[in-house]
């Protein structure tokens, strides 16, 4: 064993004053390093390390954070939002892998049209996803422990709201790591972004009226039925479709800042149930 | 003593379906069992009164506080436990972790207390050998142990339990029984349920409901009497019964206005269910 707990650090753990994620290794190292063991009893009062054994006895049976988690810790991510975090089903590597293979998909076409247009099928698909994890990581038909969420005293748009940028932060950063490769379109390869903004938004914006199956389907729906619209009128194959124009863009931040503003307007409506039961 | 809900003129549509219709109530300490039929508005008035569902009509307070406002529903849900009909898990989840996650949306953030928390509510309710089990591997009576421990997270008040022993074999019920009877004591217990063996033995008084309307509010002694001199036993089915079947002695056991000179049996909580329900026009099942 080539590491041990820092004698400040079992000072601290002695003390009751060792903070997380230091407190965890220290707790998995002790359980297993005799010498550890034996600096703790000279570091520690015998009230204090008596104190410290039940603590540790307390903490061996605590599950240990898995990579996810640690690692969100480790960047500063509060350990119960980390955990609130781990309980939203787009954080599951199934969820990470159907967007993946959907962003290659998406790649995989743009490379294969031909030079001079745009790549839409990437730029049609990629606003689709945060859109569809939002809407995966709520709600009663899709989040297990729902309904004893909305009873809890945490309101429940804070718990969406963590979820969302979660959700985004995750889905953005594949989303962007898919535009890097396709970097033979420039900053236009970026055209996704405004429109999953206002998507995502709208769909929440939607949900307390239209339910959180209803209102993210009727969304995307919206955004496909768009998008064959601006196929069918465009001049030409070089021409992009408009909600990837300049003036698109524009309308798609629009869309977002009125739909992101109505969701704020509506945030105590995501405190209560959003189903119906007799 | 200073009710734990007091109801008056609930009332609540969905569409065109009146799911509750001016329902008033007023529950204090112990076990209070919630019979109806499905779709008699149980779970809708559980919702309304776990403030997961806002009302259309009337007015209620919970643990004295007003859950039409949004301060009043989160003073209210900091002493509120809440056992859903059918309660969700995260497979992948430990007991302790799942308990550990509720806990968390129950405002409990100092990672020591709270799982000091989770050890005590997962001990409570004798669950402590497999904290570290995955939920998938629990049967589903610990399961739903694992779920009346969440909805035991910070001692709450006023506990909500909405069939909690669906699906049990006799001996988990008996288990199960045990706890709430437990978590019952010092604190208001709504139980909803079909099994009218859970309401004689735990609660201290029982309401009936049906089509949205409570039916009945009493003891479980006063639902029984309602059938007192109405269940008779004959050797074949009495076509004027309102519900009659074969007992395993072979004779028939018989509810409702009996024949003269008939063979008058003592009744059964059920019983008095059963006659309550069909008094309320409700269909009682032969």
């Amino acid at each position: 064993m080539t590491w041990h707990v820092p004698e400040d650090d079992l000072r601290a753990y002695a003390h009751g004053e060792l903070a997380a994620p230091a407190l965890w290794s220290a707790d998995t190292h002790l359980a297993s390093c005799d010498r550890c063991r034996a600096a703790l009893a000279e570091a520690a009062d015998p009230v204090a390390l008596d104190a410290g054994w039940e603590r540790l006895d307390a903490e061996l049976d605590v599950p240990r954070p898995g990579l996810l988690e640690g690692l969100l810790v480790r960047l500063g991510v509060a350990g119960h939002t980390a955990r609130l975090l781990m309980a939203a089903p787009v954080l599951r590597r199934s969820w990470l892998g159907a967007v993946v293979a959907v962003l290659l998909l998406g790649v995989a076409a743009g490379h294969a049209v031909r030079t001079g247009e745009s790549p839409t099928l990437f730029l049609a698909l990629a606003p689709l996803l945060p859109l569809a994890g939002v809407a995966l990581s709520y709600g009663p038909a899709l989040d297990p422990t729902y309904e004893m969420a909305v009873v809890a005293p945490m309101h429940g748009f804070r718990l969406l709201m963590i979820r969302t940028v979660a959700v985004l932060t995750v889905v953005l950063g594949l989303n962007g790591l898919a535009t890097l490769a396709l970097p033979a379109y420039g900053l236009h390869s970026l055209a996704w972004l405004l429109p999953a903004l206002a998507l995502t938004a709208t769909g929440l914006a939607l949900t307390p009226r239209l339910g959180p199956v209803l209102a993210p389907s009727l969304v995307g729906g919206a955004w496909i039925g768009l998008l064959m619209l601006a196929h069918a009128v465009r001049a030409g194959a070089d021409v992009p479709l408009a909600p990837f124009t300049p003036a698109g863009q524009g309308v798609a931040a629009v869309v977002a800042a009125l739909a992101a503003g109505l969701l704020f307007l509506l945030r105590d409506r995501f405190d209560l149930f959003q189903g119906r039961a007799v | 003593m200073t009710p734990t809900v007091s109801a008056s003129g609930i009332g609540l549509r969905y569409g065109g379906t009146r799911a509750l219709d001016d329902v008033s109530l007023r529950l204090t300490g112990g076990v209070t069992g919630l019979l109806g039929p499905n779709g008699a508005g149980k779970t809708t008035l559980l919702r309304v009164l776990a403030t997961a569902l806002p009302a259309d009509q009337g007015a209620f307070t919970v643990l004295g506080h007003d859950p039409s406002t949004a301060r009043g529903r989160q003073e209210v849900r900091r002493r509120l436990g809440y056992l859903p009909q059918t309660p969700g898990f995260h497979p992948d989840f430990t007991a302790f972790e799942f308990v550990d996650y509720v806990a968390i949306l129950k405002e409990m953030t100092d990672r020591g207390v709270r799982h000091r928390e989770v050890r005590r509510v997962l001990d409570e309710v004798g669950l402590a050998d497999v904290r570290g089990k995955r939920m998938r591997k629990l049967s589903g009576g610990m399961r739903q142990r694992v779920a009346l421990a969440a909805a035991l997270v910070g001692d709450p008040g006023f506990l909500v339990l909405d069939e909690p022993t669906v699906g049990l074999d006799p001996e988990q019920r008996m288990r199960f029984r045990e706890l709430i009877a437990g978590a019952g004591e010092g604190r208001t217990v709504l139980l909803s349920t079909h099994q009218t063996e859970d309401v004689a033995m735990l609660c201290h008084r029982v309401l009936v409901m049906a089509g949205g309307r409570i039916r009945f509010d009493g003891t479980p002694a006063e639902l029984t009497a309602r059938a007192a001199g109405r269940v008779w036993s004959s050797t074949e089915r009495d076509p004027g019964a309102r519900a009659g079947w074969r007992t395993g002695t072979g004779s028939f056991r018989n509810v409702g206005d009996p024949p003269d000179g008939a063979d008058l049996l003592e009744p059964t909580l059920e019983d008095g269910y059963l006659l309550t329900l069909d008094g309320a026009g409700a269909e009682v099942a032969a």
